[in-house]
């Protein structure tokens, strides 16, 4: 009894399920389910297709590289049976099994952080270009004018960010101007 | 009396008949294997076969096709087709073992890009400029006038 895989999406076909098509050059392609079978006769490219394995793994949604995928293969030699291998066999794959799941489930963790960090960049960004519409430009402008007058040295301001999962963190303000201020500083230097 | 509605939905029969087994071509990692020197001069060279079209002298490998003449064939290397089955060969194509690796066993390999010469374009090269060269078929059909 062998667990086979699916042609189209990867999964895996036990016994008595699926069905498989024989070209004309004795390659066999199984599928799991009529779903896969279908859009294999209509020519669909398993690459493209989303909801495919292979295209999580040429997309790098999955793991695609890992040393733990190198247990589980196709290999045309014969093992002679021994009672004792067999029990180590079994051992052996529940801990692979466990290491390869931990490792993909890192990989798309570390995937989604980025996406994390992208996306509160961004609402950062949005807010120092928005600000005037909560906050007048104008707002403490004569405080700020006598205030120059005064002492010319200016604080570093403090922002209070608060991200979509209601993390709370205090950044300066200019630390993150660099994004735009750069421009202004790199345009001004073309001028002179 | 006449049917008045005009029907917009035809259905899928007309597809389906285009996935019947018996109407397959051949796939493109079967093509992958054809493009390969050893197998290209076999099939480009064939020998007469008053069965198929053309008697097998002139053969798209890239689209596993048979011509009925030079001209044909000619006329088919510019066509959208044949430039489209190019364009799809760049990239290696899926094969049953790429689904294998996909499923975990063994590391996934990325399909590489390479780039496909038109069997037209090959020949010239060694010649020369010319990049539609009629050397090459005027070879293969001397033997069909010969048989003729």
């Amino acid at each position: 009894m062998r667990i086979e895989t699916c042609y189209f999406c990867s999964s895996r076909i036990y016994p008595g399920h699926g069905i498989q098509f024989v070209r004309n050059d004795c390659k066999i392609f199984r599928f799991c389910r009529s779903k896969c079978h279908a859009a294999f006769k209509k020519k669909k490219n398993p690459r493209k297709t989303k909801w495919t394995k292979a295209y999580r793994k040429t997309a790098g949604k999955d793991l695609a590289i890992d040393p733990s995928f190198e247990f589980e293969k196709r290999r045309n030699t014969p093992v002679k049976y021994r009672r004792e291998l067999w029990a180590k066999t079994i051992e052996a794959m529940k801990k692979v099994e466990e290491i390869r799941q931990r490792r993909s489930n890192n990989h798309i963790m570390q995937r989604l952080r980025k996406g994390r960090e992208v996306e509160w960049q961004r609402d950062v960004r949005e807010v120092q270009r928005d600000i005037s519409l909560i906050k007048s430009p104008a707002a403490g402008l004569k405080q700020r004018q006598l205030e120059e007058e005064t002492e010319m040295d200016i604080e570093p301001e403090t922002i209070e960010v608060v991200d979509a999962k209601g993390r709370k963190q205090v950044i300066e303000a200019p630390v993150m101007v660099p994004a735009t201020g750069e421009m202004v500083e790199d345009g001004g230097d073309i001028e002179l | 009396m006449t049917y008045k509605r005009k029907k917009y939905h035809h259905g899928d029969t007309h597809l389906k008949k285009r996935w019947r087994v018996r109407n397959r071509k051949k796939d493109l990692d079967q093509i992958d294997e054809d493009i390969k020197e050893e197998n290209a001069e076999k099939l480009l060279n064939q020998s007469v076969d008053l069965d198929l079209p053309g008697a097998a002298q002139h053969y798209c490998i890239h689209c596993a096709r048979y011509f009925i003449n030079e001209q044909s064939l000619n006329d088919h290397f510019k066509t959208k087709v044949h430039k489209r089955r190019l364009k799809a060969l760049e990239l290696e194509p899926y094969t049953i073992e790429e689904s294998e690796r996909a499923a975990g066993h063994g590391n996934f390999k990325q399909p590489s890009k390479r780039k496909i010469v038109g069997q037209n374009v090959a020949k010239s090269d060694e010649d020369g400029d010319a990049i539609i060269d009629d050397a090459t078929p005027s070879k293969k059909t001397k033997p069909n006038e010969n048989d003729a």
